[in-house]
């Protein structure tokens, strides 16, 4: 292993190199600290053809790889195995912005670059990279590739595989594919680009990505809003299409439950409507046209104010607190965003991250809280989450005063009720976070025998000796 | 077939007598074409210019034939050609001359199974007409964006199977971003039931966008979930004199803003475009009496209907034409005053291909590149043909905003379809070449087919058509799923 290491060291440099025990260790986590592997190094090569180079070293040795971005993952998708016979490849010195194109809307650049430095870049040029969510200051744009990550902009742009135009892989034989195509159309063969994003580096590595943009936005109104039912909120969301002349960014909604451990734990929140209320949607409208001086010119905020009035006579609508600056609009999102560290700091709970169609949302709402219900009387659901996606956070937390060993007994039965009611609304037991290791088992219990069966023929086709994170998504 | 290519090797098993009565037990005689006058119009391409062969035309009615025929196809190793509307450009439903097998056409499953209005979704089988769906989609009040030149003909299995393009891309995406569920016959006749109607769903790989594009060599599109959009209310279109192609690409990217990110349509066509139309085609006038050499046609599109007293879609786009006048990209422009006036604005855009075809012989090139590299595209790329044949008359169209360039010449004028055969590829080669060299591809659209598929070996790097082939290896191994198309093995 020497030799291995030391060849290794030739290709990636002593920079590129991670063997002692300490600093490797943050690699070795997952950032909830749920998963610690072992790996023989943490190998962080700053090119392409380093990657190519270290990928076909390790064929040559029969070394494992884990690919690894921001880890950042909730699924324990770039965390090694405990057996320390892997190497972690991490991409984050692979940092750079190599072109912004804002007439064509594009943007190149390395796998290495996070998030919001991608987001803070486009600004610059007075464009939008619109995939937003809670990691963004530290999670890399080439893991929310391979993961196709999700987030609060999805209503209207999309998942992460709908914001690329090409991609650079590094295969499991160590070559590179260059798909760098900054093209809009290409119907050349099989679209690989969109098998390698969503299969959290199991297939090959990406190491490059063009991205699109969109204009920035430049009128925004965001409004809080109670609403009597789950369906109210998805016919509120399918008028407000065409209210807001198709400009609706986001529409999250959110049970009580939520509400009242934010208010409780998170200093500074403040209910922004005066009554109780059982549950409510958060809805945001954006355009890029700049809201102009004059009499006649409605801008987004007006527009959405009568349409609130409209839906509250209809009865879609029980009251409404319209955002009036930004600070209030900030303060809107921020009961939204402090939904997961609220649930922390009330205890222990389990989280699914499901999703049904729009319209069989309500309906699954219903049933599954019911079916919460049923295991543990006194559980508390916490459901939140984007209805115009139909993707809920769908989680569960103990009951008051219950401690972690506790409440985790009902974990399984809990789990499981879900996903079968889940499944039964011919839903998704993982909308926006993989499968990883954490749920590998569960997806082989809930795919059907020739979904499961065309995934490992294809993993086997493109990885033939299994060296490409290993034991992720699929079992070979 | 095109002069150059060489028959792949694929598989040459007959249907037997047994297998035909097997096929006669499976989808009775109302699905199987035997005799050659009925099997003639599946067997070569609408265009007139492939014909093949196949043994029986098996049309079943139902995804479970389907299974079952691709089932016993595959026990004893036949080919199986399938087919949608056949409609394609690209020869990639057509079966090759040598193929032994079946042609294996969707037309008979044409059942729109499900609307969802409010979750914004259709479920339909594979043979519905594209315009079907358009229409059943509009009495929802409701919008399935696809649209192309086939659509009355054309169905939804094919659309999908070459992720088909047409005129609302830049808004709504190709087909495959239209799409939510399929259902898919693999190559060893198991159904793969993928039919979820989810907007997210992220559960290991995405085998819905392998098979969508992959012209049905990975296994034969049964069903789909459709996406659907809330219908336009408010539509603005407009016939623009432009400066040149740089001011089109200038246009298009501030016409994002001024339309609330509006844009449905971007369409580039040069003054030779306009010119074969107004000739050729009956019924059609000038819209704007501008003596330029390109225009753009340009459409805003809102779901919210217009109300008294605010500004609509016309009033913005006025203004916003007005300000790209000042600018000196706009020379001229007139926005449609009525539905008629729209129709005919459109009417000629999609006039073209006709007109061309009353012109004389031509070539063209469905390819892309990079929106900011659309204008250089241009310009180089008539210089390179006419560097080969100076009097050849280029005639370039495109949906800009894609970077989809249909790139086309006519004939020198009186020169016949032999001579100008001479000078094909040479002109291909240096077209397909100046694609690579600014990083584009050569089928935007269409896809591979029989045609493109030694164009796409030439250009295409060994990493990724081993990458492909192995694809294909491991899903099709007996390589019965429309052998020969795309890739050789």
């Amino acid at each position: 292993m020497t030799d291995f290491i030391d060849r290794l060291r030739a290709i990636v440099g002593e920079r590129g190199l991670v063997t002692d025990e300490p600093g490797k260790l943050p690699y070795l986590s997952d950032w909830r600290e749920n998963y610690l592997g072992a790996a023989l190094a943490i190998v962080r090569p700053a090119s392409t053809e380093e990657v190519a180079a270290v990928v076909r070293l390790c064929l040559e040795h029969g070394v494992a790889v884990v690919p690894q971005g921001g880890n950042t993952g909730m699924m324990g998708g770039g965390t090694p195995h405990r057996d320390g016979r892997e190497i972690v490849l991490s991409l984050n010195r692979m940092n750079r912005i190599l072109e912004v194109d804002p007439i064509g809307y594009t943007m190149t650049v390395e796998a290495g670059v996070v998030l919001k430095t991608i987001q803070d870049t486009a600004a610059q040029h007075d464009r939008l990279f619109p995939l937003s969510l809670g990691a963004e200051g530290s999670c890399t744009i080439g893991g929310n590739l391979s993961t196709n990550a999700g987030g609060v902009q999805v209503l209207k742009f999309g998942n992460a595989r709908q914001l690329v135009l090409g991609i650079e892989v590094v295969t499991p034989q160590g070559k590179v594919w260059n798909g760098l195509r900054a093209l809009k159309k290409d119907n050349t063969g099989y679209d690989l680009r969109d098998l390698y994003l969503g299969a959290e580096g199991t297939l090959g590595i990406i190491t490059r990505a063009v991205l699109k943009l969109w204009p920035k936005p430049k009128d925004v109104a965001t409004s809080w809003i109670a609403v009597p039912s789950p369906e109210a909120a998805v016919a509120l969301l399918s008028s407000a299409n065409a209210a807001s002349e198709d400009n609706v960014t986001s529409c999250e909604l959110m049970g009580r439950q939520g509400i009242d451990f934010v208010l409780r734990h998170v200093p500074g929140a403040t209910d922004p409507l005066a009554e109780r209320h059982d549950w409510y949607v958060l809805l945001e409208w954006s355009s890029t046209r700049p809201r102009r001086s004059g009499a006649n010119d409605t801008g987004l905020s007006e527009k959405m104010e009568a349409y609130l009035g409209e839906a509250l006579e209809q009865g879609l609508v029980l009251d409404a607190a319209p955002a009036q600056n930004e600070a209030q609009a900030r303060a809107f999102w921020a009961m939204r965003e402090n939904h997961s560290e609220a649930q922390k700091k009330e205890g222990p709970s389990i989280k699914h991250d499901i999703s049904v169609s729009v319209s069989k949302l309500p309906a699954f709402i219903e049933d599954g809280l019911a079916a919460m219900k049923r295991v543990l009387p006194d559980c508390r659901p916490v459901p939140f989450g984007h209805v115009g996606d139909g993707n809920l956070h769908f989680n569960c937390q103990s009951p008051p005063g219950w401690d972690k060993p506790r409440f985790m007994a009902y974990a399984e039965p809990i789990s499981h009720a879900v996903y079968d009611i889940v499944v039964g609304y011919g839903g998704s037991i993982s909308a926006e976070h993989g499968i990883g290791q954490v749920k590998v088992d569960e997806l082989a219990h809930y795919r059907s025998q020739v979904e499961l069966d065309t995934m490992r023929t294809i993993k086997r086709a493109l990885d033939p000796r299994n060296l490409m994170n290993p034991g992720k998504v699929v079992r070979v | 077939m095109p002069d150059t290519v060489i028959t792949p090797a694929i598989p040459t098993v007959p249907v037997t007598p047994a297998v035909l009565e097997a096929l006669r037990g499976i989808v009775g005689e109302r699905g199987l074409i035997l005799d050659e006058p009925g099997k003639e119009p599946y067997v070569r391409d609408w265009r007139g210019s492939l014909i093949g062969t196949a043994a029986v035309v098996v049309r079943p009615a139902n995804t479970d034939e389907v299974s079952k025929v691709v089932r016993l196809c595959h026990e004893h190793g036949i080919a199986i050609v399938p087919q949608g509307g056949n409609t394609g450009l690209m020869g990639g439903a057509t079966p090759w001359p040598t193929h032994s097998g079946i042609l294996l056409s969707l037309t008979r499953m044409n059942h729109v199974l499900e609307v969802d209005p409010v979750g914004y979704s259709m479920t339909v089988e594979a043979g519905c007409i594209l315009q079907t769906l358009q229409e059943t989609a509009a009495s929802h009040d409701r919008f399935f964006p696809l649209s192309l030149g086939a659509q009355g003909s054309c169905v939804i299995g094919g659309n999908l199977s070459t992720n088909a393009g047409g005129v609302q891309v830049l808004r709504y995406g190709n087909a495959r971003n239209l799409v939510l569920g399929l259902e898919v016959v693999l190559p060893n006749g198991d159904v793969w039931d993928g039919l979820r109607s989810l907007k997210k769903d992220n559960t290991g790989y995405d085998l819905k966008h392998l098979f969508m594009g992959a012209e049905g060599t990975l296994g034969i599109i049964t069903k789909a979930v459709l996406k659907l959009w809330p219908a336009p209310k408010d539509v603005a279109t407009a016939w623009l004199a432009i400066r040149d192609p740089q001011a089109a690409i200038e246009i298009l990217s501030e016409a994002h803003a001024a339309s609330e990110d509006n844009v449905g349509s971007c369409e580039l066509m040069s003054r030779a475009c306009t010119d074969m139309v107004l000739r050729h085609i009956p019924g059609t006038q000038d819209p704007l009496k501008a003596d330029t050499p390109w225009f753009l046609m340009l459409e805003w599109s809102s779901s919210r209907p217009r109300q008294d007293g605010a500004e609509g879609m016309a009033e913005k786009m006025e203004q916003f034409l007005a300000d790209q006048m000042e600018a000196g990209r706009v020379l001229d422009a007139v926005i449609a005053q009525n539905e008629a006036q729209a129709r005919n604005m459109w009417f000629i855009r999609e006039s073209v291909a006709p007109a061309s075809r009353a012109e004389g012989p031509g070539l063209s090139y469905d390819v892309s590149v990079a929106i900011s590299k659309v204008p250089a595209f241009i310009a180089q790329g008539i210089t390179a043909a006419t560097d080969i044949l100076p009097s050849i008359r280029p005639y370039p169209l495109g949906h800009i905003g894609d970077g989809n360039i249909h790139f086309s010449f006519m004939g020198p004028v009186g020169m016949d379809r032999e001579t100008l055969r001479q000078y094909t590829p040479a002109i291909t080669r240096a077209v397909n070449d100046l694609v690579r060299d600014m990083a584009g591809s050569i089928s935007a659209e269409h896809g591979i087919g029989i045609e493109k598929i030694d164009e796409l070996a030439h250009y295409r790097s060994k990493v990724e058509l081993d990458t492909m082939r192995a694809i294909k290896r491991a899903l099709d191994p007996k390589n019965i799923m429309n052998p020969g198309k795309i890739l050789r093995l």
